[in-house]
């Protein structure tokens, strides 16, 4: 099974970082956004085993939907989840989000572990978008 | 497809197997022949191989040749890599959010 690690460092402290997760209003924002998405539902029930859904409307495919549930809660050092798009493929994968203080900030680690195909194949054209609003970002 | 691959991938010896397909078509006894494994094993890997499409067998006769298709690690490749640069994107934006707030 593929696990995809990836880092940032942040000046805020580890709790904010850790609370906008499990914020609605934030996480819409960022946590399962795309570079010409608009978030038209985040739902956030942030307790251990409670379920979160974000809806994601992107302009080539239209809604696509970002379900999972909450296996880990520990405020301000890990948060595990869930997490699959119905839309391309109806497996689970798994998100573990690590972080550590550093200096006045916070070393974020996120693994994606459990990866699945179907995204490859259905969503060539999203994901060229993707790239491209990233060179955008960067 | 892709999990196939990983899970074809998530073993030395057909790793190592297919880096002897990475020199050219080969026989499977010629292929067996560095490993301190039996034959059968060897075989047995190379069918994990063929499934998950990453070696090809041709048949000439009695003899079985094996080469290596390199399409699925391309696709595999291709995903990490992308999904990697959508959660890169994405803690990026976790950054402008915190300055906003």
């Amino acid at each position: 099974m593929a696990e995809i690690i990836v880092q940032h460092r942040y000046a805020a402290p580890c709790e904010r970082v850790f609370d906008a997760w499990l914020d609605p209003k934030l996480a819409a924002k960022f946590a399962f956004a795309t570079p010409d998405g608009e978030m038209v539902t985040a739902e956030i029930d942030g307790r251990v085993g409670g379920r979160f859904r974000f809806v994601d409307r992107r302009p080539d495919v239209g809604d696509v939907a970002h379900v999972g549930a909450y296996e880990v809660i520990e405020r301000p050092r890990r948060l595990v989840f869930t997490f699959a798009v119905p839309k391309y493929d109806p497996g689970y994968t798994r998100v573990t989000i690590e972080l550590a203080p550093v200096g006045g900030g916070c070393e974020l680690t996120l693994t994606h572990e459990g990866v699945a195909e179907p995204w490859l194949e259905s969503t060539p054209k999203g994901w060229e978008m993707i790239l491209a609003g990233l060179e955008r970002a960067l | 497809m892709l999990d196939e691959t990983l899970a074809a991938l998530a073993d030395p010896t057909r790793r190592a197997l297919l880096a002897q397909l990475a020199d050219g078509e080969a026989r499977i006894t010629d292929l067996a022949r560095p490993h301190a494994i039996s034959l059968n094993s060897v075989s047995k890997h190379i069918r994990v191989l063929e499934r998950a499409r990453l070696v090809r067998r041709r048949v000439s006769g009695r003899e079985h040749f094996l080469s290596l298709d390199p399409t699925p690690l391309d696709a595999a490749a291709a995903w990490l890599q992308e999904t990697r640069a959508l959660w890169t994107w994405r803690l990026a934006r976790l950054a402008e959010v915190l300055e906003d707030g």
